[in-house]
Formats: C-alpha cells, structure tokens, sequence
C-alpha cells in the first residue's frame, strides 16, 4: 500500500522507472508500445494467425500493465500488499483485439486498502490512457466480490475469465480458490437465468437470426458473442464431461468458426482504427480479396485459396456463424430451464399424450422431441414430423434437430422414401405454422433437398440501402410473418388477420414465397423472370398440376405490383383500382397476393412496414375486393372476343366445337372464366351437353373435409334457394358459393359445403342418392319441405361462439342493371335458404350471387332484379324489413 | 435560407424527386403523414366492417434551400406534384436563421 508524503507523479517527466529501478520515461515506453503494436498489424497482415495476433496483444498489454503497476507502485513507495489487478472478460481469456477495452479488476483486501489506493490506480490508469490502451477498469474488495450483485450479472460473468495481472498474488488466490467458487455455486441460478436474459435480449436485438447484410460479428447471433455465452452456460453449469462424439465434432467446428470471425474481427479493428465490429459491404469486398479466414480459417491474409467473390466469401461467414449460433441455442436449452406459458405446458400435455403411442415423435416441455431415431431414416416419417411441427405451431428440440442431421448425414441407415412428393411437402406449406417447420427444414439442408431452387439464395447477400437480411433469411421471414397474423403482435397486422385465417390454397402462396426472389442468385437482370424460370423446374419436380402452377407463377410474376400501386398510384382513384383488379382478375387471388405484399414489405426490416404502408395496403385490398363484388354483371363475357381461351379449353374438351363453346359461355361474368381452369370450363361444357336428356346436371367432387357442387340447369324462380335449401336438408353448411347465368338463361351454380355429420364421407353410397334428392327437388318431382324439417332442432340448438350483429345494405350505383344487396350475419346452416326463399318470395330475381363466410360470419353478396330492373326503393324497405325479421 | 415544406399526394413522391435531383436538390427529410385540408375522407365497407379513412395518406418533404434556388424548386414540385384533382398537397415556405453542419460546423448556405 501507498506510503503517506510520497512524491506525486509528474506526468510532464513521466518517472516511471523500469524494473531495474530507473525511470523509463513514456516518451520512450510510448513509442515502444506503438512500435510493438505495428509489428503485430503487419505480422497478421502478412499471415499471422488471429488467435497468435491477439495473443501478442495480450502478451503486450500484460507486460505494460505489470510494468506501469511496478514503477507506479515505486514511485509512490508503496506495496502492493491488500491489492492486485485482475484481468477479465476477453482480455481475461487472453484474447483482446486491436481495440478493445482492457477490463480490469482492481481488487482491494478492504476498505482501508481501498481508500489508500485511489491515487494510485489514477495515476496507474492515466499512464495507460497516455500508452494508447483503453481501460475499462473496476473496484471491488474481495467481500464485495463474494455478494452477487443482481443488477450487475454482466460484472459476475465477466469474472469467470478472471486472470492475474500484478499485485498481490495471495489476495488473488484468495478469491480464486476460496471466495468465488462457493458463491459461484451458490448463485448458479441467478447466473444462469441472467445469461439466458441476457442473451435473448441480445439476440432478439439482431432480429433472432445471423443473416444480416451487414453482420456485427461480435454481438450478432453467430457472433463471438454466442461462442462466449455458451462457454459461460457450461462453465456456470459445471459442465467438465469431456465432449465425445457429434458434441466434440461440433466443437471443433466452433472452434474454427472462432478462428475465422476473429480473423474478421482484427481486421475490422485494424481497418477502421476503432473498436468497430460491423462488416460492412466495403469491407466485406475487402475481405473477401484478401481471402480472409478461408482454407485454414485462421490467417490474416490471402491463403492461397482462390479469391472468392464477396458473395461467397460471405457464405463462409455465414457456414461458420451458423456454426456459433447452433451450438448457443443447444446450450441454451440444454443448460438454461426455459419457463413455459400454461398454454404451452397444455399443449404439450395435450399434444404429447396423443403423439406418444407408435410415433417416432412426441411433444416434451412444449418441444418436440424424437423419440425413435431410427424410424427418421424414412423420409416419409420425418416429414411427417415436420408437418406436426407446421400443424401445431410446435418447434424442434435441438437435439431432434441434432438427432435428424446424424441420420441425415450417416449411410449406414439407407433413406427409404427419399423422394417427397407434393401432397407431403403441401401439408406442411398449407399449414397454419409452415415457418415452424421450413427453419429447421433449411438449417438440415432438407429444404435444398426438396427445392433445390432455394440453394440459389442460401446465405445471399444483395447489397441494397433497404434489405437488412440475406435473401433466404428474407423468404423464410415472409413466411413467418403471416404465420405471426394468427395472433399479430402489433397493430399493423390486425386487417390482415383473417386474410391469412380464410386464404385458399395457402400452400401455394408459401411455396410463391419460398421461390419469389430465388432469381437473385441468378444471373439474370430481371430477378422476377429468373423467379418464373426456376418455378418451371420447381413445378414439373413436384408434379404441380397446372392450374396450381399458373396460381404460383401469377404471385412471383406479380409480387412487387401490389407494393408499387401502393407507392406509386392514386389508390383512392378508380380508375387505378379497375386497372389493378384488371390485373389480379378475382378475390382469392387479390388475398394472396395482399398477403404475399404484406409480408413482403415486413421482411425487408423490422421498420420497413410502417402503420402507415400497412394502412395503405388495406385500403387498395379493400377498394379491390369491392370493385370485383360490385362489377360482377358489368363485365359479361363475349365469348367470340375469346380466342385463345376458346382454344385452351377445346383442347380439354374433346369433340366440343367453337360454336357450342362460345353458346355456353356468352353472357357469363367474367369472374367465370378467372375462377375456373379450362379443365373445369371444359367439364362445364360436357354437363351444359347433357341438359337436353336430363333437364338438372350436378358434379360432386370432394377435396379433402369439403365438397363441392357444380350444378347447371335452366334458370326458374326460386332456384338458388331450393339448392340452398337442399343442402340445408342434408345437413351440408355452405362456406362459398358462386350463382352465375349466361346470356341463354343457363345458370351455373357452384356450391362449397363442408359435409358436418360426414354423411357422405362415411356413407358412399349417400352420394348418388343425395345427387337424386337434389335433382328431383329442383324439378320439382320432390317437395323440399320434408328435407328441412328434420334439420330445423339441430340448427337451432347451438349458440354462436362469437356474436355477429346482422348488417344489410343496398347498393344502385355500381351496377347499370342490377340492385347489389350485401348481406353480413351469423352464419348458420339454412342460412342461404332463408335468404334464398325470402328473395324468391318477394319475386327477387338473382342475377348474380357471391357467397362467402368468414368464421362464423357469412358474407353474401347478390345482385338483384325485380322484372329485369333494379329494386325499388320501397322494395329495398320491404326487403330490408323482412330480412331483418328473419336473420335478427 | 428558406425552409419549403411540401404536402404531397403518396402517388407523386417518385416523380418529384426525380424531377428535384434533375435540378440538383438531393437533400430533403421525407415522412410518411396522414392528414386533410379540403379533401375530407370517405368511409369504405368491407365485409360488413366500415372502415373511415378521414386521415388521408400524404408524404411530406422538408427541405432548407438557398435563397437563390428556392423559385425553381416551388415551380419543379408544382409542375410534378400536380394532378389537378382535389388532395395535390400544399407548399408551405418560411425563413430559416441559420444552418449550422454538425460534423465541421460550417454555417450558412455553405451547410446546405
């Protein structure tokens, strides 16, 4: 300790004195110090390692600071007795980059001692301000130490690298081997949890992934950051098993992905001459022409290797990142006891019961977990697991992932089933959760398996002023951003909740998102067409049917227009809202793609959908959708002007000439031919063939829960509602449907019913009878009457889950012929039928009927006539109230 | 100095700062605003939810000009911005002080 009356230290003479006793003044301890510190630059400069470069740092610093604590404590005739500096952190580990902070521990035997080295320590630290080292310094006596400070975790992890530098050895012992390992223990909890804390704060700053354009390649996740946390979790954890096996392997591959990103780490230090860590595109090219880190991953400066573009350089940053982040978030969930929500215990619980019997898998702790390792070396199995994952929202354990990758990458279990086919990889795309899935699906390398197509963007970074994150990471987060809309996690979502909750073919959108800017990583100056050319290789792979192609290839070729009308059209223009819906041509299609833009623009950077763009999507989706309800009958088929869709369909219809083609579909709206494929135009045909032997033709197909009815027949009064109310009478509750007549009075209905009592799917020979029922009610051979009664009990019996007020609205402006009638109730079923014959009774005509339902919502539009005209007002009234009567 | 604040139509950002960095205005501040003067909104229904847009969508440019350039950037957004319906947006022009560049603390125009 400092003697009372020493001499002060006279920074203008610098006295320090060198170890033999005489003063080595820091004009010339300075210019050593730099010259020392230019030779270490230039030696990994030349090829040095970066582990031996910060080594040599170290080596450095520790000798100034010895050095420097030396003569201080000389010229103050002090000794060091009751103090000692501890060095921690990274500069505890012995690793300090060019220009990081020195972290040092002053640690005192007590106050007093405390007390008496205050001018000391500022004298020690100036000095070393002066010799160009940044201190980060602490004070704590050795008491202070023992008690665990619980808004300062970062101080007591900091600790676990502690290393002595100078000063009383004894005092260090002393905390070293006696004070801290027992409260070390003692506050593994505290420590453990903090560090979980700590680290999901950090990595959710970073958007939770690695993929950044411009990686911080300390703090980002896969940064040295996460190689440090996972040490500490192990090292708090009391983890001293020996690694065996796929752990040690991983280590030594973490091992070389610390070698690498410190390599980048130096350099990033050196280039920017301050403690920068960002890599930033100039020096990611710089980099990259250097070879930095690649071959052995450790050298400073080309290896040899042959020079690599930054694009694929930075798909080496990215191997190894990957590498650091796996290994942190199997630490975590390993080391760290993740609390779960009661909705997860639940579901687990739940979920798990149901998976265990027979299954390869099984939901444990709220994760999914293998259980039968083995059994994954059919392809089938696995991706049924996936699919689990996509259906329930449920991630993978780490280890199932582990566990997966081992089977993946080891030939002694042969793969069976090894082709995936589209109706497996659909149930995944088409879940509620497909992210859940597709994350893992790529970090195992399966979805390359499947698509190929997406290698192309696999760690791509396009240099742009908006992107933050490379172009999968980008795809994947479209993905689950819609997921997001289940439960939106801010207002920006909230419009777009039940477009995603109703979307059709959702399949189709996700595998449009998946491949929509795979033309980035071609060499093509259009990516869009790049996009369509690998949707061609995609599709025929797959074995998507062409109407599922057409679907995709509409939503890659036109997924920047939605943003761009947005941006740069007047959406409160009608005329940009006709052309936009000219592009789009239905309703299903516009919600696909207003999702697809959504999440588009979501996944550019967390800010890049502002409530304000979010605001202005709605409002084109909205004003879209109400042009197609509102310009059904204006926009009638000429079916001459239709040539080569005349030709398309003819090609499907065998034996059907031009003329009996362009008969039946002359009048029709045009929503006919967007929301039919040829094929079915053409099955249309042959049914419209028939009506001359059987006066009722119907066509029942079923997809998976649902059915649906084609019906074509002349048109007579009442006909929507006796469909309806057929339908009704077995039990059926119509989801969707469409009315459509043609110019001769033939009218197309199509009819979306989910089967509730599964009467026909369990029952199939329920089926030609139901097809009879139906037939003979509508030619009036069988009354409807009987039908419905034995239905009416059971509709009523059930009260609606959420309660939906009953709205009625009528519309003369948007059509010439026709009185529009919106319809907004609790759906029910008979609901269409009470309609229906309400309509008939008061000698409504449909002209044209759109049918939809949203939940429990029904939402139907009609267009009306009463004798060829538009309503009266006082029918609207009448019309209104009797409605209201019935719908309440 | 003079501080322009042009109110604009969303649809007409693109053009305008095309046609500004043709005359040499690279600098503004742009904000995505909602807003109304004489053009009031209008309620749209959807699916039975009625949904007013009385605030409606507007980009707003902040920029502090030369004296000496400020005629001939009012006429390049007025010739740009316009689309001759209600809602083109308004150009507000006020005198500024002073400038002052933070990074070498040039004043003036020379800070522009």
């Amino acid at each position: 300790m400092p003697a009372a009356g020493r001499p002060g230290f006279d920074p203008g003479n610098r006295p320090a004195k060198n170890m033999s006793g005489s003063p080595t003044p820091l004009s010339v301890l300075g210019p050593q110090c730099d010259d020392e510190r230019h030779r270490i630059r230039r030696l990994f400069e030349t090829g040095t390692s970066a582990r031996e470069t910060l080594s040599a740092l170290c080596t450095l610093a520790d000798r100034n600071i010895q050095k420097i604590f030396g003569d201080v404590l000389r010229v103050h005739n002090a000794e060091p007795q009751g103090l000692c500096l501890i060095a921690l952190g990274g500069y505890g580990r012995r690793l300090l980059f060019p220009y990081s902070d020195l972290d040092i521990l002053f640690l005192f035997g007590g106050d007093k001692a405390e007390q008496e080295s205050r001018p000391l320590i500022a004298e020690f630290s100036r000095t070393l301000w002066d010799l160009g080292f940044r201190v980060s310094s602490a004070g704590r006596t050795v008491e202070e130490c023992r008690r665990i400070e619980e808004d300062n975790a970062e101080f007591h992890l900091a600790l676990l690298d502690r290393r002595f530098l100078a000063g009383d050895a004894e005092l260090f012992e002393r905390l070293d081997k006696k004070v801290l390992p027992g409260s070390e223990k003692q506050a593994r909890p505290f420590l453990l949890a903090q560090l979980q804390k700590l680290t999901n704060e950090r990595l959710a700053r970073y958007g939770n992934t690695i993929y950044h354009l411009e990686p911080n390649v300390k703090e980002a996740p896969g940064g040295l950051r996460d190689y440090q946390a996972g040490t500490w979790l192990r090292q708090i954890a009391d983890d001293k098993k020996e690694l065996r096996g796929a752990a040690a392997a991983e280590e030594e591959l973490a091992a070389n992905a610390v070698d690498f990103l410190s390599a980048i780490r130096c350099f990033l230090h050196y280039r920017n001459g301050r403690n920068d860590n960002t890599l930033t595109y100039e020096l990611q090219t710089a980099a990259s022409e250097r070879s930095l880190g690649a071959g052995n991953g450790t050298g400073g400066s080309r290896t040899g290797d042959t020079p690599r573009s930054a694009a694929e350089w930075m798909r080496l940053y990215f191997r190894h990142a990957r590498t650091l982040n796996r290994q942190l978030l199997r630490y975590l969930e390993q080391k760290a006891t993740v609390p779960q929500s009661l909705k997860q215990r639940l579901l687990g619980a739940t979920l798990g019961a149901r998976l265990d019997a027979g299954k390869a898998f099984a939901i444990r702790d709220g994760l999914l977990e293998v259980l039968d390792l083995p059994a994954l070396s059919d392809r089938a199995v696995t991706f049924s697991l996936f699919a689990e994952a996509a259906r329930i929202g449920t991630l993978l354990s780490r280890d199932a992932e582990r566990g997966i990758s081992y089977i993946l990458t080891h030939p002694e279990l042969p793969a069976k089933n090894k082709q995936v086919t589209w109706t497996a990889l659909r149930e995944i795309l088409g879940a509620d959760y497909p992210g859940f899935a597709l994350r893992p699906m790529q970090r195992l390398g399966l979805l390359t398996e499947i698509l190929p197509e997406f290698q192309l963007i696999d760690s791509l970074v396009v240099r742009d002023y908006y992107h933050r994150y490379t172009v999968d990471e980008h795809s994947l987060r479209t993905i689950e951003h819609l997921q997001e809309l289940a439960e939106p996690p801010d207002a920006r979502g909230t419009h777009f909740t039940q477009l995603w909750k109703t979307a059709e073919q959702r399949e189709l959108l996700v595998l449009a998102m998946l491949l929509h800017d795979v033309g980035k990583g071609m060499p093509v100056e259009n990516h869009v067409a790049g996009s369509l050319e690998a949707l061609e290789g995609a599709a025929e792979r797959l074995q998507l049917s062409p109407e599922e192609k057409v679907e995709v290839h509409f939503l890659i070729e036109h997924h920047l227009d939605m943003s761009a009308t947005v941006q740069r059209r007047d959406i409160f223009d009608a005329g940009t809202i006709s052309a936009f819906a000219g592009t789009v041509g239905t309703q299903e299609r516009l919600q696909r793609l207003c999702l697809l833009t959504y999440a588009d623009i979501h996944a550019v950077n967390p800010e890049a959908l502002t409530p304000w763009k979010a605001e202005m999507l709605w409002q084109l989706f909205v004003a879209t959708s109400n042009h197609f309800s509102r310009t059904l009958d204006r926009d009638r088929l000429h079916a001459s002007d239709e040539k080569s869709m005349l030709e398309r369909v003819r090609a499907e219809a065998a034996g059907a000439s031009i003329a009996e083609l362009e008969r039946f579909l002359e009048g029709f709206p045009r929503r006919y031919l967007a929301v039919h494929s040829p094929r079915e135009i053409a099955t249309h045909l042959a049914l419209y063939k028939k009506l001359g032997a059987e006066p009722v033709q119907t066509e029942l197909t079923s997809k998976r829960h649902a059915f649906s009815l084609t019906l074509l027949t002349a048109d007579r009064p009442a006909l929507f509602a006796t469909i309806a109310g057929v339908l009704a009478g077995w039990g059926m509750n119509i989801v969707k449907a469409d009315a459509f007549a043609n110019a001769a009075g033939i009218v197309l209905d199509t009819f979306h019913f989910v089967d509730l009592h599964r009467t026909l799917e369990l029952n199939p020979s329920e089926i030609e009878r139901f097809r009879q029922s139906l037939a003979e009610v509508v030619n009036g051979k069988a009354p409807l009457e009987p039908l419905l009664k034995g239905r009416e009990s059971a509709s009523r019996a059930r009260p609606p889950k959420v309660a939906v007020p009953t709205r009625i609205s009528f519309d003369d402006a948007s059509s010439d012929h026709s009185t529009l009638l919106e319809i907004v109730a609790q759906d029910r079923p008979g609901l269409l039928y009470e309609i229906g014959s309400t309509l008939a009774r008061l000698g409504c005509n449909i002209e044209v009927a759109l049918i939809d339902t949203e939940g429990q919502k029904a939402i139907d539009v009609f267009y009306l006539t009463e004798q060829g005209k538009k309503l009266s007002s006082q029918k609207q009234d009448l019309l209104r109230e009797v409605l209201q009567g019935t719908l309440g | 100095m003079m501080k322009l604040e042009a109110i604009i139509q969303p649809s007409r950002f693109e053009s305008v700062k095309d046609a500004l960095r043709e005359i040499g205005i690279e600098g503004m501040t742009v904000t995505e605003v909602r807003g109304h003067g004489r053009q009031k909104g209008h309620t749209e229904v959807y699916r039975g939810r009625e949904y007013t847009v009385d605030l409606l969508p507007k980009i707003k440019l902040e920029m502090v000009l030369p004296d000496a350039v400020v005629n001939t950037v009012v006429e390049t957004i007025l010739k740009t911005a316009k689309t001759g319906k209600i809602g083109d947006g308004k150009i507000f022009l006020s005198r500024v002080e002073e400038a002052i560049r933070i990074r070498n603390e040039e004043r003036g125009e020379n800070a522009l």
